[in-house]
């Protein structure tokens, strides 16, 4: 079993008269990578910026690593590496500079520097002005301060955003490696739902101030597939369906067919329908997406 | 402590990697120059053009004199008590001439003389007098002249025209006069002259209890008291030993440029200084680099605490090195000594070298600078605005001297003292006794405390400022 590294308990907050936070826990284990969502404004930087003390929450406790963030502030700190909004650094000082601004801090040397230049595969633009890094490599070298102490937990607040499709898959990779090789907890908050759906074991949704689900995001085969089948003729292809296989079909808004059947029919219904003359465009497997959770939880759904 | 000083050493770091710090030494050594510049132009364009009055060319403009007088002799319109006073002047005239004279003059002793003589003539006075003070000019007794000056204030007493004490001051002076030979010989410079009227305002102060150096003419405070009589003294060791003062040493061009460079430097490096407070806190909010700091196992008062030392360690870094660079110029670029300050210790006048010298006054100049310094870093913690901060630390600065005057002129109440501004002059309670062109032009009105009550007054403003920008850091969110 796990140890849980970092602990929310009840954590409120309010800005003016504006309930921001409300009665807020959660729970992060090592190794874990947590997945905070939330749509735009409902709390999740607020969030991290009171586990990190930049802001003080109203009530409530907070717990990294079991030293309490307001009685035992630098210790909670020591076990915490974390980008808040934007990885600020520097841009006047080279990013080998900046590093070693930081390492002084944290008491490492230039051994340490040198291992987490190389994770986040900076090295040989190290001596550059940070100013004139693109946001990809300001990100990594943001995550290479974070990484610099070993933290025990780590916390990114939206690590993806402005990067590009190979930026953000290099991060994922970094961060699948610190969490899973050397058991670091990493609580990443974010509202890019595809993202979260390929980095994060677990997620916790977060809507006004409330965290609404919170759910396992299961990467094992299930036996039971979605699919989204599109046809050219879409009665036929239902009846076929409810004749030969029995089964209930539904139909979206693009007019495609949706069907959940276990994995080891699914060549033979496609075989059925082709020899029935329907004419098959397309068939996409649906997964049980995060986005469907996000939806479900969030007011977002609930518009729509 | 260990990790202040780790925030410490990080901050000097960024200090120093900052294009603006390498600029700002750059623009204070480039003032330095300019200070150095300015003082050899002005050595240069006195050397040819003898700027100094002196009594030389006086015959010409005699000449000329009695020419036109000669010539309103023979004019009708003119009434005959005119021309009678007129041929006195003439007569006047011919005496400068044959004893080489001027009777404007009368720095020189055969000018006050002279000066007399016409006096007495136009008084029509008995010739006896004057044929006596006639034959001292000719016999070229200086010392002569000096025992008559003294009888006639004795006899001044005698008739009670003068008190005792007025009578014992005047006899000083014109001991003082006749030991240094003061006015004995011609041109040997003003400031010897300047000094003995100073002596003798002071000793006038002294005697009515009012102090006669302020324009308002305030009653003599005890400290101001003593003052006066330390100004009597080193006045007294500057005519004995022949050190001139700072403001009237019109050939020491080494004094002139010193003086001239701490003010460059100072106004450059207090600038800095202000911009950097002023930046401190806001700057790293606005870019976020604030949360580099707040997220490392450090309490915040820790990393303000190494933002304050390290700015005051900028502070005193570059005044010393522009201190010891301004001596080292001097040196180079002028063959002379520089401000040597006379002080008053136990009664005794004492000697600090131009060196020492230097460097302390560069120092004194820093402490009014830390106030601003911290009330630009204050209100770059309170206001979380750099432009505000620092435009607002500059103006201060600047204009807090304008201002304050201005105020003192209007209010004239006793606890105007206890306003900081009016305890800046740290310098000039340092050394009190430095007549500095600057100091004298924004002299203000409320200065006569003492430098123990200026320094406690502005300490308790800088426990106040500190105060209030640790607790705006400390408890307020970084958002």
């Amino acid at each position: 079993m796990a140890n849980t590294v970092l602990e929310l308990k009840n954590i409120s907050k309010s800005f003016g008269k504006k309930k921001v936070i409300n009665n807020l826990s959660l729970e992060v284990k090592e190794g874990e990578i947590y997945g905070f969502l939330g749509p735009n404004g409902s709390g999740k930087t607020t969030t991290i910026k009171m586990i990190l003390r930049l802001i003080d929450n109203d009530s409530g406790e907070i717990k990294v690593n079991g030293y309490d963030n307001k009685k035992q502030f630098e210790k909670a700190m020591e076990c915490i590496g974390a980008i808040v909004e934007n990885p600020d650094m520097y841009r006047y000082m080279s990013g080998l500079d900046n590093l070693k601004l930081h390492a002084k801090i944290r008491n490492v040397g230039m051994q340490r520097i040198n291992e987490v230049l190389d994770l986040v595969e900076l090295k040989d633009r190290a001596k550059e002005k940070v100013g004139k890094y693109s946001l990809g490599m300001k990100q990594r070298l943001g995550l290479a301060l974070t990484l610099l102490h070993k933290p025990k937990v780590l916390i990114l607040d939206e690590p993806t955003n402005g990067l590009d499709p190979a930026g953000i898959k290099k991060l994922r990779d970094i961060l699948k490696e610190i969490a899973h090789k050397e058991g670091v907890a990493v609580f990443v908050s974010s509202h890019i739902l595809t993202e979260m759906q390929l980095m994060c074991d677990k997620v916790a949704v977060i809507d006004n101030g409330n965290v609404v689900k919170i759910e396992e995001i299961t990467k094992t085969e299930s036996t039971i597939e979605k699919l989204e089948i599109a046809v050219k003729n879409v009665e036929k292809a239902i009846k076929i369906l409810k004749e030969k296989f029995n089964i209930e079909s539904k139909i979206e808004e693009n007019k495609n067919i949706v069907v959940t059947i276990e994995v080891e029919k699914v060549p033979v219904v496609v075989k059925e329908l082709a020899i029935n003359d329907v004419e098959i465009k397309s068939v996409i497997p649906k997964e049980h997406t995060i986005e469907e959770i996000f939806f479900d939880a969030t007011e977002g759904g609930k518009n729509e | 402590m260990s990790k202040i000083f780790i925030l410490f050493m990080n901050e000097n770091t960024k200090t120093w990697k900052k294009f603006s710090t390498k600029l700002v030494i750059i623009i204070a050594i480039l003032a330095l120059f300019g200070a150095l510049g300015l003082a050899k132009v002005v050595e240069y364009i006195n050397s040819r053009y003898d700027s100094t009055f002196t009594t030389d060319n006086f015959k010409e403009s005699t000449e000329l004199e009695m020419k036109n007088l000669k010539e309103t002799l023979e004019d009708p319109q003119i009434s005959e008590s005119e021309k009678e006073i007129n041929k006195i002047q003439i007569e006047m005239c011919e005496l400068e001439l044959k004893y080489d004279a001027s009777r404007y003059d009368e720095s020189y002793w055969k000018g006050e003389i002279l000066s007399r003589i016409s006096e007495l003539k136009i008084l029509k006075e008995d010739e006896a007098q004057i044929a006596n003070l006639i034959s001292i000019i000719e016999q070229d007794d200086y010392s002569k002249y000096m025992d008559i000056k003294k009888q006639e204030e004795k006899q001044k007493l005698e008739n009670e025209e003068i008190t005792k004490e007025e009578y014992e001051d005047n006899i000083f002076i014109l001991d003082l006069k006749a030991q240094n030979n003061i006015g004995k010989n011609k041109n040997e410079g003003y400031w010897r002259n300047a000094l003995i009227s100073q002596i003798q305002l002071c000793k006038r102060s002294l005697r009515a209890g009012i102090d006669y150096n302020s324009a308002q003419q305030k009653l003599l405070s005890s400290e101001r008291r003593q003052e006066l009589e330390d100004t009597i003294k080193i006045n007294v060791y500057r005519l004995q030993n022949d050190i001139p003062p700072v403001d009237y040493a019109e050939e020491n061009y080494r004094m002139f440029f010193e003086t001239l460079a701490q003010m460059f430097t100072i106004a450059v490096i207090a600038i800095f200084a202000i911009m950097l407070a002023g930046g401190a806190i806001s700057n790293e909010i606005s870019t976020g680099t604030i949360k580099f700091w707040a997220l490392t196992p450090n309490k915040r008062w820790k990393i303000l605490t190494a933002k304050i030392l390290s700015i005051l360690y900028y502070l005193v870094v570059i005044t010393l090195i522009i201190s010891i660079l301004t001596i080292v110029t001097a040196n180079i670029f002028f063959n002379n000594n520089g401000i040597e300050y006379l002080y008053v210790k136990d009664g005794n006048v004492e000697k600090i070298g131009n060196v020492l010298y230097t460097i302390e006054t560069y120092f004194a100049k820093l402490i009014p600078i830390v106030l601003f310094v911290l009330f630009a870093l204050m209100l770059s913690t309170i206001t979380r605005n750099t432009a505000a901060a620092v435009s607002f630390g500059i103006a201060t600065y600047m204009g807090n001297g304008i201002v304050m005057t201005i105020i003192n002129n209007y209010i004239k109440k006793d606890w105007i003292r206890f306003v900081p501004f009016n305890n800046l002059n740290i310098v000039e309670k340092i050394f009190p006794n430095i007549e500095n062109p600057m100091q004298i032009m924004g002299e203000s009105f409320a200065t006569d405390t003492s430098l123990w009550f200026s320094l406690a007054v502005l300490g308790v403003c800088a426990i106040l400022m500190l105060v209030t920008m640790y607790d705006s850091f400390n408890n307020r969110d970084i958002v």
